[in-house]
């Protein structure tokens, strides 16, 4: 079997008592969403946070792309390929759709640096690609301060794409949705497993036994079982510790 | 409300004809006058770039105006006492000619502020500001016990540099190449904001994590820029020197860089033209009410205040929109 796109080692982190990441280890293959799902305070927003590199851990170690990325920082990693999206939506809120999704193509083709030709002039059918691949082709002029919630999720995932990733980590995309922005949230990352492999930070269980190829659970910063949707949902420990009657 | 474009058109074309008129009725003062405005201007477009695209509020830009000032009046006090800069180990001479002199003012002024960038650009907010106020009162304090370059009491250059194929001393002559200078910064500054740079930079003003996700680096961005900044101000310092054919350490302080800043402000802050409106006002309120009473700046503190409070685009927003968006 081919290694791992993302591969975690024995990754600690603590604040003063407080163990965040006790020994996790964690993998992400080609072609698979992998979700990590845990209650609240298990740890997982400081996990995504050393896997994106605004966090170092303590100890352990984190691979790439088959290359060592521990001591990377967030835009090193997001240049070889690691594209996240946030918790609480961050897109530059004074742009258009449009220029938002252009800001991620230009630094994907290393134009950011071009001080002498127009921005716009330079990927405009590459913008309305990946604004057409998420549905927001017809929002392109709209800024990103205006639009909906579940547009504005939408349009990171559009910037993610634009990046042509080798992974996505996304913390969260369905957070604030109602059932009909979890569903064609749903609909949009299923295909995408294809592209990228997805590491899926969720707490809506629907969606992430919808679309989930394995499940890792994390309690109190440690793996408490990895396994298919099916193993995890007859896991006793997972029941006990938070699943509880939803499964 | 006019668009800002016609707004930007109606501004060039008043500060060209009111010194030409100025000119043709023979009010010499009035054309020196409209090339202070012209100089400074330069230098707030200088810091705009800074403050307005990248959202990096420097209190220190009078360290980059002063090394323009004091790379004309180095080379220019060695041209006129035919004193070599250095002998050993390779000769440089003084210079009175004005490309070199911008070219030299232009580096230094790249060079401090990279200096000055990679040390401070680590901090922001109201360390930034401090920081940066710090460098200038460095460079200020470094010029006064400099006695070989005149110390306290500045340099003084008796005959203006010139420009091949001008007669700088005609004050409209001069005024001409310091209104083309500001024109080619405003065009330049105009070009940077419209390009895939401009965009970047202004994605880092709003959201730095969301530049860094897309894998640019904030750091290297807001350095690009402030390095542009400062290289385009020491320019107008280095004009500024020749126009009033004097270099002191005032050039360093911080009353400078907090002036630099006003113009930017009063005009409308990431505005194209907005310096070019604030340091007009400023010339004009300075000239008027300095006639009038000594303590004219109370009034300029006013206008100030009700720009800040009242007009977010500054003086520009007030007569133009702005569209959606970045550009």
């Amino acid at each position: 079997m081919a290694d791992p796109v993302l591969e975690l080692k024995d990754v600690c982190k603590s604040f003063g008592a407080l163990k965040a990441s006790d020994h996790v280890s964690l993998d992400l293959r080609a072609g698979e969403i992998h979700a990590l799902i845990g209650p609240n305070g298990a740890g997982k927003s400081t996990l995504i946070a050393q896997i994106a590199g605004s966090l170092a851990p303590d100890s352990g170690s984190i691979h790439f792309d088959g290359q060592d990325v521990t001591h990377l920082g967030p835009s090193a990693r997001a240049r070889l390929g690691l594209a996240r999206s946030f918790q609480i939506s961050a897109v530059v809120p004074g742009f258009t759709v449009a220029q938002n999704i252009l800001l991620a193509v230009q630094a994907r083709a290393g134009r950011s640096y071009t001080m002498w030709s127009k921005a716009d002039d330079m990927a405009s059918d590459q913008v309305a690609r990946w604004a057409d691949m998420v549905g927001l082709s017809d929002r392109l002029g709209a800024a990103a301060s205006d639009i909906a919630h579940g547009e504005r999720r939408r349009l990171e995932i559009a910037m993610a794409l634009a990046m042509r990733p080798k992974a996505f980590v996304l913390d969260e995309p369905m957070a604030g949705m109602g059932t009909e922005g979890v569903s064609a949230m749903t609909s949009l990352l299923d295909p995408l497993r294809l592209q990228a492999p997805i590491l899926l930070v969720e707490h809506d269980m629907q969606a992430v036994f919808a679309l989930a190829d394995r499940v890792s659970v994390l309690v109190y910063g440690r793996i408490i079982a990895t396994g298919t949707v099916a193993q995890i949902r007859r896991d006793p420990l997972v029941r006990q510790a938070y699943l509880g009657d939803e499964a | 409300m006019i668009a800002e474009k016609h707004l930007n058109w109606l501004i060039s074309a008043v500060l060209l004809a009111v010194p030409v008129a100025a000119w043709l009725a023979g009010e010499v003062y009035t054309v020196t006058l409209a090339t202070r405005v012209a100089v400074l201007a330069l230098a707030g477009v200088g810091l705009n770039l800074a403050l307005g695209s990248g959202g990096l509020v420097s209190l220190g830009h009078a360290a980059f105006f002063g090394a323009g000032g004091y790379a004309m009046g180095i080379l220019a006090s060695h041209a006129q006492s035919y004193q070599p800069l250095m002998e050993w180990p390779f000769l440089i001479e003084g210079t009175k000619s004005m490309p070199v002199i911008w070219l030299v003012a232009i580096a230094s002024g790249a060079i401090s502020a990279l200096a000055i960038g990679v040390l401070s650009l680590r901090t922001s907010g109201v360390y930034f500001i401090m920081i940066t106020l710090a460098f200038g009162q460095m460079f200020y304090y470094f010029a006064i016990s400099w006695p070989a370059y005149g110390g306290e009491d500045g340099l003084s250059i008796y005959v203006r540099n010139g420009f091949p194929g001008l007669d700088t001393l005609q004050p409209i002559q001069f005024f001409a190449l310091c209104y083309a200078l500001l024109i080619v910064a405003l065009v330049l500054c105009a070009r940077i904001n419209a390009s895939p740079f401009g965009l970047a930079l202004n994605a880092v003003r709003q959201s730095a994590q969301r530049v860094e996700t897309v894998g640019l680096s904030p750091l290297r961005l807001r350095l690009t820029a402030f390095v542009l900044s400062g290289a385009i101000t020491a320019l107008a310092g280095a004009l500024f020197a020749d126009l009033n054919r004097f270099v002191s350490p005032t050039m360093f302080s911080w009353q400078t860089s907090g002036e630099i800043m006003v113009f930017v402000i009063l005009g409308g802050v990431g505005r194209l033209y907005g310096p070019v409106i604030g340091a007009a006002v400023f010339i004009m309120l300075e000239h008027w009410l300095g006639g009038v009473s000594e303590y004219w700046q109370l009034f300029l503190g006013v206008l100030l205040l009700g720009v800040v409070l009242f007009a977010r685009g500054g003086l520009i927003g007030v007569f133009a929109r702005r569209r959606v968006g970045h550009g």
